[in-house]
């Protein structure tokens, strides 16, 4: 009898461990995307946001890659913006963070404080990732406190989207250095002859408010806080309040509703501001001709302007430094990657990549001649810092101006509560 | 569980059963427990491993996917943690801001309205439909089956898209009401209305529901209503006087499922009301476990999340204790049993 007992709890000891051994082995197998074969072969990972026409872009250069480095292979995987963080975050908090993936100015400084980025600073010194040839000094843009945490794959700028029909009906056409008061007088004479409104509104965008601010002097963010006071805020929403309420700005019911349309394409209003490379998506979105215009100044001359950029960078525990820094610099040198990329991601940031890609279609040359613009006419400035918690303050702004705008909030206290909320972002 | 007990008699049982001392065959043929004291224990425990063996895959999911995880929740529920660095224990601090923060009020008012409107709609629906199909008729597996479809995918995520689209400007809802001669514009992008497009989506799926009332009142007894139809009852009062509480114990259980579902409304609200601005424009279906999402996956504040959900876990506790407190009042069961 005790035999028989023993033997019953041994092997139900057997069982349980086995299930238990077998449970680690799945968690582990889940952790190993990335990792060596025995023949030397070793798989990267490699992750972005984006549409899906771009992922078919990059699939296309991956295969280029794969073919010049047969000993090296790309895993894939892209969300839409919104959910690309989310799952970043939840993996990297995992230890599971991919090899390399897209990256923007506004969370560079926040996950090099968080240990996340690795500095590419030593793969460029071995030599396998090569700084030279970039277009602009765009080289920088991925440099943190002297740390190389990220590599443009391309440039973009805000522009002022345009529907082009609406705008040649309304007799308007928008010149380098106009002021905000030529550009509302514009959106009234397209109120009027369209019959919608002038432009979507622009009050809530914080990369627009940032050029605005910086016109004056100031900026969005400084290294570490907000750059602007409750007062400028204030004055800034209810101006717009008021132009949302005469029908110069779409109304924001209207708006929500188009979307993932945006205002432009949906024709309710015939301008809105967004970046330069948007254009492509427009002119796919929409019936009518679309171009980029100035953004306004205040002064005539100063446009608060600076090139932003979409980057890779990599993880700090990627275990193949090497051929990531290998799979970089041929994804942003190669030049049959930038005929592949076209204006996707921006204008290509290195030469090589800009003469491959000349492009044919109207919104192409449009972006091109845009970009060449700003950079030759020296409207160019350096870049606002984004301190950690930049993203967080972003969607605030755009929830909370929407909420002005529809008016469940008066601007005073949504002024307050953006307040509350970027200091909260700020400091955790 | 119930085998074990039955089959392994405790001492106590065994001494006040008539002719105690030869063990007594089990019901239903199971072996009889050995003779001697010793022996005894060893074979309940014998069978209590072999059921535990059996539980085991289900154990191991409860322990390592469920208490596992909500235990470690309770632990960050009183830390500051953002996924990256450690968690840093901070008291109470998390309960403090959420109390404190306007939006978090908001999000509770939102799934109040939510679930006071919502379920009583719901089940309003579900009874009035299962009285209806009650009647044997012609067709009534199917019309059974049509109703019952919707809460089979009421939940998912096309259903919410196309919900979406349904109420949106210039759509289906928002025609039907120009021809009745109203024009509010689409409801989705309305944060006063878009709550009433995420309740006309529960209420739809009032078929899970109305199947449960449905078993209940094929349960009550034709005689009830033939005794008062004798004595001259209308349609009205034999509803309140003979239905209502013969099925009251089947209107509790629905109450009770479908208030705390309604509490957990999240994948619906995310998808009609996220447009850039997840949950709404102006917070219109910022639900609670909404802002939960939001806090814990785009401020990434771990912490705060878990803490709003252990708070969301005693808000449902304290109202299901409410309603079982309740019950005793208007739920009637038969043969005195409670």
């Amino acid at each position: 009898m005790r035999t028989h007992g023993t033997v019953d709890r041994r092997s139900l000891l057997k069982i349980t461990g086995g299930s238990v051994a077998a449970l680690g082995l799945t968690a582990a197998g889940c952790g190993g995307g990335s990792g060596s074969a025995g023949d030397g072969t070793v798989t990267i990972r490699y992750t972005w946001w984006g549409s899906d026409d771009r992922a078919k872009r990059i699939n296309q250069s991956i295969a280029l890659f794969e073919k010049k480095f047969p000993k090296i292979k790309v895993k894939t995987d892209f969300q839409p913006y919104a959910d690309f963080w989310k799952k970043f975050n939840t993996q990297a908090s995992g230890g599971n963070t991919p090899d390399v993936f897209q990256n923007a100015i506004g969370f560079l400084r926040k996950y090099d404080a968080k240990n996340v980025l690795l500095d590419l600073r030593e793969q460029v010194e071995e030599g396998h990732l090569r700084l030279e040839g970039f277009r602009a000094g765009l080289e920088k843009f991925g440099e943190v406190d002297g740390k190389l945490l990220g590599v443009p794959v391309g440039s973009n700028s805000m522009a002022l989207v345009v529907d082009e029909a609406v705008l040649a009906k309304a007799k308007v056409t928008p010149k380098p250095g106009w002021t905000w008061d030529e550009y509302h007088d514009a959106l009234a004479k397209v109120q009027e002859t369209a019959g919608r409104a002038g432009d979507a509104g622009p009050y809530g965008i914080m990369y627009l408010y940032d050029l605005y601010l910086r016109q004056q002097g100031k900026a969005f963010f400084t290294t570490s806080a907000l750059g602007f006071t409750e007062a400028d805020l204030t004055d800034w929403w209810t101006k717009a309040a008021a132009r949302v309420k005469s029908g110069v700005y779409a109304d924001p019911k209207k708006t929500i509703q188009a979307k993932p349309k945006s205002a432009v394409t949906a024709e309710l209003a015939g301008s809105e501001f967004t970046w330069d490379n948007f254009a492509v998506r427009y002119t796919a979105e929409g019936k009518s001709r679309y171009g980029l215009a100035p953004i306004p100044t205040t002064d005539g001359k100063r446009t608060g302007q600076y090139l932003g950029s979409l980057m890779l960078s990599a993880s700090k525990r990627t275990k193949h430094p090497k051929e990531v820094a290998q799979f970089i610099d041929f994804m942003v040198h190669d030049p049959e990657v930038g005929k592949i990329m076209g204006y996707d991601r921006g204008v290509p940031a290195t030469e090589a990549q800009n003469a491959a890609y000349v492009p044919s279609d109207p919104v192409g040359k449009q972006i091109a001649a845009y970009e060449k613009q700003l950079v030759e006419s020296r409207v160019l400035e350096p870049i606002t810092p984004h301190p950690a918690g930049a993203d967080v303050c972003e969607a605030a702004f755009l929830r909370l101006a929407e909420e002005m705008s529809l008016g469940t909030r008066t601007v005073e206290d949504a002024v307050k509560q953006y307040f509350t909320e970027a200091k909260t972002a700020l400091s955790s | 569980m119930d085998a074990a007990v039955t089959t392994v008699p405790t001492p106590a049982a065994e001494a006040a059963r008539p002719g105690a001392g030869a063990p007594a065959p089990a019901p239903g043929g199971v072996r009889p427990p050995r003779a001697g004291r010793a022996s005894r224990p060893r074979a309940a425990r014998r069978e209590n491993l072999a059921g535990y063996l059996f539980m085991s895959p289900w154990i191991a999911g409860f322990l390592l996917l469920t208490a596992g995880p909500m235990a470690v929740s309770l632990y960050f529920a009183f830390t500051d943690y953002n996924l990256f660095d450690a968690p840093r224990w901070i008291g109470l601090d998390n309960f403090t801001e959420m109390f404190g923060d306007a939006r978090w009020r908001t999000s509770v008012e939102v799934t109040g309205w939510y679930v006071v409107i919502g379920t009583p709609l719901k089940l309003a629906a579900a009874l009035g439909v299962a009285l209806l199909l009650n009647q044997s008729r012609r067709g009534q597996g199917f019309y059974r089956a049509a109703f019952y479809a919707p809460s089979l995918i009421g939940a998912s995520v096309s259903v919410a898209i196309v919900w979406r689209a349904l109420f949106s400007d210039g759509a289906a809802v928002d025609r039907a009401q120009q021809v009745l001669g109203f024009d509010p514009g689409g409801w989705i992008g309305d944060p006063d209305r878009i709550i009433y497009a995420l309740i006309a989506l529960t209420v739809w799926q009032f078929g899970a529901p109305m199947v449960i009332f449905l078993a209940g009142l094929k349960q009550v007894p034709r005689e009830l209503y033939e005794a008062a139809q004798v004595d001259g009852a209308g349609p009205w009062r034999r509803f309140w006087s003979i239905t209502l509480p013969m099925i009251s114990p089947v209107l509790f259980f629905n109450v009770l499922l479908e208030t705390i579902h309604s509490f957990q409304i999240f994948g619906s609200a995310y998808i009609i009301g996220s447009q850039g601005n997840a949950c709404g424009p102006a917070d219109g279906t910022l639900v609670y476990t909404c802002y939960l999402y939001v806090q814990g996956f785009e401020n990434s504040r771990m912490g705060l999340a878990s803490a709003m959900a252990w708070m969301l876990l005693l808000a449902v506790a304290l109202v299901t204790a409410v309603l079982f407190w309740s019950q005793r009042r208007w739920v009637h069961y038969e043969e005195g049993g409670r």
